[in-house]
C-alpha cells in the first residue's frame, strides 16, 4: 500500500507501505530482575564501556536511563522524510555537538542483534554551551563523558529479549520482544 | 492574599516491584491505551513505566495552567519519545514524558489519553508493584 496519513478523530494516523500485523501490541512476562547503576567516568566511550560491563553477565535484555552526566561529544539523528515509498521517515544525517554537554533526560534498551550480540538503543535530551536544546536517536559508540561522570541505570532481565527483526509493516528493523533463555 | 490550606495525611504505602512486562507497541497504537491494556493482559493493578522510547506520530502533552489543562502539540511525524516515567493504573494512568520534534526541540508534559500514537515503534517496560 501506499504510505499515507488518515485521521483518528483530531489525531493522525499513519499507514506504512507493508500490511499492519495482528496483534498490535507485543508484551512479555519477566518474573524479576537485577539492577544495576553505572557511573561512567569521564573520557570513556559510553558504548564501548557499556558492552564491557555487560559482557560476561547472564542476561537477555535490559533497560534503563541516563540519570545525569555530561558529554563532551556525541552525534545524533533526527527524523527526515526521505522520499522513498518503502521508508518515507528515516533518520537523517547526524548531529555532531563538541564541547560542555548536559544531559537531561535519556532511556536506553539493550536489546539483541541477530548474532545475539548486546545492541544498544537510546533516545536522549542534552543542552549545548550555548544553551540550545537537542533531543533525538543518540548513537552511543559515538558519545564521549565530560565535564561530569555519566550516571546509568540499568534493569536486567532474561528469559524475554528485545530482538532486533525486520518488521515488514514498517521495513525498520526493530527491537521485538521474545521469549528466550539468558545468554 | 492568604490561602488557608488545610492539613492533608500523607498516604504512605509500603511494597516491592514484582513482574516485568517487556513491550513493544506497533504503528498507530495509543501509549497510554497500551500500557493500561498491556497491564489488564496480565493481571496487573498497578504499574510503573522502566523504560520507554521510541516515536509518535504527533505529540499531546498535557500541563496544569492558571485556567485548568493546558494542551501542547508537538507536529510529527517522527516525534522522538526520550523518556517516560509514570504510573499505570486502570483509567487513572499518568505518564510524563519528555520529547523532541524533527528540529531537535525538546517538549515536556502529561501525555494526553488516545492522542499520543506510535510512529514505527515504541519499547516499553513496565514493572508490577504489589503493596504489602
Amino acid at each position: 500500500m501506499t504510505p499515507h496519513f488518515t485521521q483518528r478523530g483530531d489525531v493522525r494516523t499513519f499507514f506504512h507501505e507493508g500490511e499492519p500485523q495482528l496483534p498490535r501490541v507485543l508484551g512479555c512476562e519477566v518474573p524479576h530482575c537485577e539492577e544495576l547503576r553505572i557511573v561512567l567516568p569521564l573520557a570513556a566511550n559510553v558504548g564501548e564501556s557499556l558492552q564491557r560491563i555487560l559482557q560476561g553477565r547472564r542476561f537477555s535484555s535490559a533497560v534503563g536511563r541516563i540519570l545525569c552526566g555530561g558529554a563532551s561529544h556525541l552525534s545524533y539523528h533526527r527524523m527526515v522524510e526521505t522520499g522513498s515509498v518503502a521508508r518515507p521517515f528515516d533518520y537523517g544525517a547526524p548531529v555532531v555537538l563538541d564541547g560542555y554537554i548536559t544531559f537531561i533526560s535519556g532511556a536506553l534498551t539493550v536489546g539483541r542483534d541477530p548474532q545475539g550480540k548486546p545492541l544498544l538503543h537510546c533516545h536522549a535530551g542534552f543542552i549545548d554551551r550555548e544553551g540550545n536544546q537537542h533531543g533525538g536517536h543518540l548513537v552511543l559508540d559515538k558519545l564521549v563523558v565530560g565535564s561530569e561522570p555519566l550516571i546509568v541505570r540499568l534493569c536486567l532481565f532474561d528469559q524475554v529479549a528485545y530482538q532486533q527483526k525486520p518488521d515488514d509493516e514498517t521495513h525498520f528493523n526493530l527491537l521485538h520482544p521474545v521469549l528466550q533463555e539468558a545468554s | 492574599m492568604s490561602a488557608v490550606i488545610e492539613d492533608q495525611e500523607s498516604s504512605i504505602q509500603s511494597g516491592k516491584l514484582g513482574r516485568l512486562v517487556v513491550a513493544r507497541l506497533k504503528p498507530n497504537e495509543d501509549l497510554v491505551q497500551s500500557a493500561e491494556a498491556l497491564c489488564a493482559a496480565h493481571g496487573i493493578h498497578t504499574a510503573v513505566v522502566r523504560g520507554g522510547l521510541g516515536s509518535l506520530i504527533d505529540g499531546n502533552l498535557l500541563y496544569l495552567g492558571r485556567s485548568g489543562m493546558k494542551s501542547v502539540h508537538v507536529a510529527g511525524p517522527g516525534v522522538e519519545i526520550l523518556s517516560i516515567s509514570g504510573e499505570v493504573r486502570a483509567g487513572e494512568t499518568q505518564l510524563q514524558a519528555v520529547v523532541a520534534d524533527a528540529d531537535g526541540k525538546l517538549y515536556a508534559g502529561r501525555m494526553e489519553r488516545g492522542r499520543n500514537l506510535s510512529f514505527i515503534t515504541i519499547e516499553l517496560t513496565l514493572q508490577e508493584w504489589l503493596p504489602d
